[in-house]
């Protein structure tokens, strides 16, 4: 009897767990308002979508808009289109996840859209050019963008009475200026790998020509040529850097620079609020990276830090629509630029913050390009080579880095390479 | 001769040892107390007590990683499997014990769910995620299932060998008296297996409570985080204050150090018995 | 007669008990194994539509340079770390069952790490190893302290290896000790009439008779240290220079993260391969080492 007894509670307990998680995993359904769900991936910005979502659902008696934004932004979206289960709407950047996405056709044609109008052509066209092979329509609205160049320590260059460089030499004339003062110039922080495309997308847009990773596919021009005054200049940085940038992260490098560790990062914008969560009291500069010896040869790279893609599976287009009219307000638009410092892609003159004003300029005359890691496979994780190329120290470490670059190039999109031979081939006969 | 005296030396180098174990704790503890201010690079700034012991970072900590949701989930999940394991695993472990000495069959299934302790997890998450999925185990359900699935190679492995140590007779003379196979069991069987059962429970839970992959791939969005998952999320996005990130940290670790702390004897005695009875 | 009708009877529970346990196994064990290994001839990226691209995924692996670092990496990782963690956890179990003080206060303390998770574990060392260590170096002023040892594309590996064997030793030394109070006191004392020094007693004594716990270990040990995963994200993330990328950390982070579902699932189809292999092997050999004495 006692055995049972024991059996029994056991048995008990299990069956308890197991109705209390029903009661948990099964939510109630009585509503009957449209639902959208927005998945955007810049957990960052979690506040700014909560009050998106918390103002959508006030002003909308019928639809009930759900924002979500996971961490692992990219691993969680490609786990649920591995398993099939589709958002209504995801907000992702203008990169490669957005090209494979698109590739695979899992997007909505939204040209009948007519907020679309209201969008910087610069912008719609950088989408454009992330078409693996061209397509007919329109598949994003790109909402914010960034840019990348130097931030820079506005208080301690008054201090010094530094100027902002013009040109690669007068830069490099600062960095030993600021060096000599007893000052670090820059900060690195290459342990987060990716942080080694700051640099590189600001030296590869002023260097390199914007269609290179196009050309070296259709077998154009290669890497080795096109990269090699990037990666020359890339690893000259180091000179000025922290005396061992793989041992701090990107958190790392924003804490240091909000403490006034070094001069100056070369990161994008989108690293100002992070900065200022670790002293909001600093008063951060940006200018565009002078890569060049000719000033007007510098262009201020600028790609689209968030876009808004409907999915293909989407079952009530107009109610998505009212949430991209609803997003694309500037009102609506300001609450996030406020939380990021970004730019709008729009058109309408909104008002840029205050550590951007030097960009200004060249954001008003479109004087930008795309970044070029935006057109990078992830798979291939060119990041990783730029810190392996900037860690060795043989000789030839340049002609290594750029011979792999241009090997694994044609390795990691070998069958886009042989989409777009075919489709040419076909183009021709 | 058989009277040693005490080993002082012995002695003194382990508890000097300790201080490998210990000082990563420490560090974690006075980290967790101090403020971003007094986060210093020279040495005695680093080793020093935090100026006040307030509890400001554990009450922020608790509000951004939504603790108390995760350590819920945690414990359903890890209360959930521990159950089940020991419920499922020990009648597989019955089953496949008793038989496997006479029947090639059963000798078979032994082998092939143990084999199963060599299939690295990498290999199945792809296909695990999308089968779940269309199963509608994207939940802790599903999460609870996988757990029982993957911890049954090493339980029923324990089990079995556990059983060797049990007389056949014990059963039969209960089923003399007329009970059924499933009644024997559970009344002779399941209690005498009471010592394995710990040794599976402990086992159980101390790899299901900090297994991160597992979750990070399974749990859908909405379905919540477990502890050691919410560190990982909270890595991206309050990275910048080391002082905030290690409260959390310290926070993650309480629950499962308290019980250690209450049944360190059970625990050690539990997991030294699936070492010589398995 | 009537007895074989109830054996019958028996036989038909017992089966009844053991199939939907075997049903569960093979639906969330098998099956997905099964369908890993049909991805693999796949250039499937996770999403969208696929081609059948054959054997070329297992041709690419053997002339993938990244991939060999990682293999490279992970039984560098995983070799060093059997063997310091067996080493270490001998030593730390003989000490434990010497005739010491506060004996279980010191064994509870031992254990600790092990109940901790490898994910906050990783993250609190890689504060130790980026800031502390190096401001212990500068304050001592000793040169290679004061550099974080996971920046470094030679030596990152040693920092995952420090935190994996610190936190695997607790179970091996467990283990161990389980073992060794399996030893009859009466052979120990026979080996002292003998004269026997201290590394001879243990040498043809304790660890003869500790053999069949040495096996157990070593294949539980070398499989653990062949999966790292937690210790890589937390730690290093594959870096510097993909100096530390593993196996599991390769699949998840290109086969989930980046569009290499196919291509990864040929390297998940190898890497059990090779676990397998390697299991078999070291049982044979241990099996063969205790025949042997």
């Amino acid at each position: 009897m006692k055995y049972k007894l024991w059996q029994k509670c056991t048995a008990a307990a299990g069956v308890l767990t197991l109705l209390c998680m029903q009661g948990c995993t099964g939510g109630p359904a009585e509503n009957e308002k449209i639902q959208v769900e927005l998945v955007q991936y810049k957990p960052e910005a979690v506040a700014a979508f909560e009050e998106i979502e918390h103002r959508f659902n006030e002003e909308h008696q019928n639809i009930e808009l759900t924002i979500s934004s996971p961490n692992e932004a990219a691993t969680v979206l490609k786990t649920r289109f591995i398993r099939g289960d589709y958002p209504d709407i995801i907000g992702i950047g203008g990169d490669m996840d957005y090209a494979n996405f698109l590739d695979a056709e899992m997007f909505m044609d939204i040209s009948d859209w007519e907020g679309l109008d209201a969008i910087k052509p610069v912008y719609r066209e950088m989408d454009k050019a992330l078409e693996l092979i061209p397509k007919d329509g329109v598949y994003a609205v790109p909402y914010a963008a960034n840019c990348s160049g130097i931030l820079y320590n506005k208080e301690m260059f008054t201090e010094h009475g530094w100027e902002i460089p013009k040109t690669w030499s007068e830069f490099i004339a600062l960095c030993e200026q600021i060096q000599s003062e007893g000052i670090q110039p820059l900060y690195a922080g290459y342990k987060d790998t990716w942080t080694c495309y700051g640099p590189w997308n600001a030296l590869a847009v002023g260097l390199a020509d914007p269609d290179v990773c196009e050309d070296v596919s259709a077998g154009k021009t290669t890497f080795s040529a096109e990269y090699a005054e990037t990666a020359e200049k890339m690893k000259l940085l180091l000179q000025y850097t922290e005396p061992n940038p793989y041992a701090y992260g990107y958190n790392d490098a924003c804490t240091a620079f909000a403490r006034g560790q070094s001069a100056m990062y070369v990161i994008g914008s989108f690293a100002i609020a992070q900065i200022l969560s670790a002293n909001p009291e600093m008063n951060i500069g940006a200018f565009t990276f002078p890569a060049n010896e000719d000033e007007s040869d510098n262009i201020l790279t600028s790609g689209i830090d968030l876009q808004f893609s409907v999915m293909k599976d989407c079952e009530n287009k107009a109610a998505v629509y009212a949430v991209l009219d609803f997003l694309n307000r500037d009102d609506i638009i300001q609450i996030y630029l406020d939380n990021q410092i970004a730019v709008s892609c729009k058109n309408s003159g909104m008002e840029i913050h205050q550590q951007l004003s030097e960009m200004k300029p060249y954001l008003d005359s479109e004087r930008v390009s795309d970044f070029h890691d935006h057109h990078y496979p992830s798979e291939m994780s060119v990041d990783a080579m730029i810190q392996t190329y900037l860690i060795d120290t043989a000789e030839n470490s340049a002609e290594k880095f750029l011979k792999s670059f241009d090997e694994n190039w044609i390795r990691y999109n070998r069958d886009l390479i042989r989409r777009m031979n075919e489709r040419k081939e076909g183009a021709e006969q | 001769m058989k009277k040693r005296t005490t080993n002082y030396m012995i002695t003194l180098l382990l508890v000097l040892g300790c201080i490998t174990v210990l000082f990563p704790l420490y560090m974690t503890i006075i980290i967790a107390f101090k403020q971003p201010a007094e986060m210093t690079n020279d040495i005695g700034g680093v080793l020093a007590f935090p100026s006040s012991w307030s509890l400001a970072n554990f009450a922020e900590a608790i509000r951004v990683t939504d603790f108390w949701h995760s350590l819920f989930n945690s414990l359903i999940i890890t209360v959930a499997t521990i159950v089940l394991s020991i419920l499922i695993h020990s009648v597989a472990g019955y089953v496949i014990g008793r038989n496997m000495m006479e029947k090639k069959s059963y000798k078979f299934l032994y082998f092939y769910i143990v084999s199963g302790m060599f299939v690295p997890f990498a290999i199945l998450m792809m296909p695990l995620v999308k089968q779940t999925s269309e199963m509608g185990l994207d939940n802790r359900i599903g999460v609870i299932l996988l757990y029982i699935v993957f911890y049954m190679p090493m339980n029923v492995m324990l089990y079995s060998g556990y059983l060797k140590n049990i007389p056949l007779a014990m059963e039969e003379a209960a089923e003399m008296d007329g009970a059924s196979t499933w009644t024997a069991y559970w009344k002779v069987l399941f209690p005498m297996m009471a010592p394995m059962h710990a040794t599976v429970a402990i086992l159980t839970a101390l790899g299901t409570w900090n297994d991160v992959m597992t979750p990070l791939v399974i749990l859908s969005g909405d379905s919540g985080t477990t502890l050691p998952l919410a560190q990982l999320n909270f890595q991206t996005q309050f990275g910048t204050n080391y002082n905030l990130a290690f409260a959390s940290y310290l926070l993650a670790l309480i629950p499962i150090l308290i019980f250690y702390i209450i049944c360190q004897k059970q625990i050690i005695n539990g997991v030294a018995n699936g070492a010589v009875k398995g | 007669m009537k007895k074989r009708k109830s054996m019958n009877h028996k036989d038909r529970t017992f089966l009844l008990m053991i199939l939907p346990i075997v049903a569960i196994f093979f639906l969330f064990n098998t099956l997905p194994l099964i369908r890993g290994a049909v991805y693999s001839f796949t250039n499937y990226k996770g999403y969208g539509s696929y081609d059948w691209v054959g054997i070329r995924n297992y041709i690419d692996l053997f002339t993938d340079i990244r991939v060999g670092k990682s293999y490279l990496f992970t039984f560098k990782y995983a070799v060093s770390g059997m063997i310091l963690v067996n080493v270490i956890s001998i030593m730390l179990a003989l000490a434990l069952t010497a005739k010491i003080r506060i004996k279980s206060t010191l064994r509870g303390i031992y254990f600790l790490p092990n109940i901790l998770g490898g994910l906050i574990v990783g993250y609190i060392f890689s504060f130790i190893f980026t800031y502390i260590i190096p401001s212990i170096g500068t304050a001592l002023n000793i040169g290679w302290m004061q550099n974080s040892i996971l920046a470094s594309e030679r030596y990152a590996w040693i920092g995952v290896l420090i935190v994996g064997v610190w936190q695997a030793v607790a179970m091996n030394t467990i283990i161990y000790i389980s073992g060794l109070q399996t030893i009859p006191a009466e052979i120990y004392e026979a080996g002292m009439i003998d004269g026997a020094g201290a590394w001879k007693t243990f040498s043809s004594l304790t660890l003869p008779m500790l053999m069949p716990f040495v096996s157990i270990n070593l294949v539980v040990s070398t499989k653990n240290m062949l999966m790292v995963f937690d210790q890589i994200v937390s730690l290093t993330k594959g870096g510097p220079a993909q100096s530390t990328e593993s196996i599991s950390y390769l699949i998840y982070r290109n086969g989930m993260g980046g569009g290499q579902f196919g291509f990864q699932s040929a390297n998940a189809v190898i890497f059990f391969i090779v676990i397998v292999a390697i299991s078999l092997c070291q049982m044979w050999m241990t099996n063969k080492r205790e025949e042997q004495l």
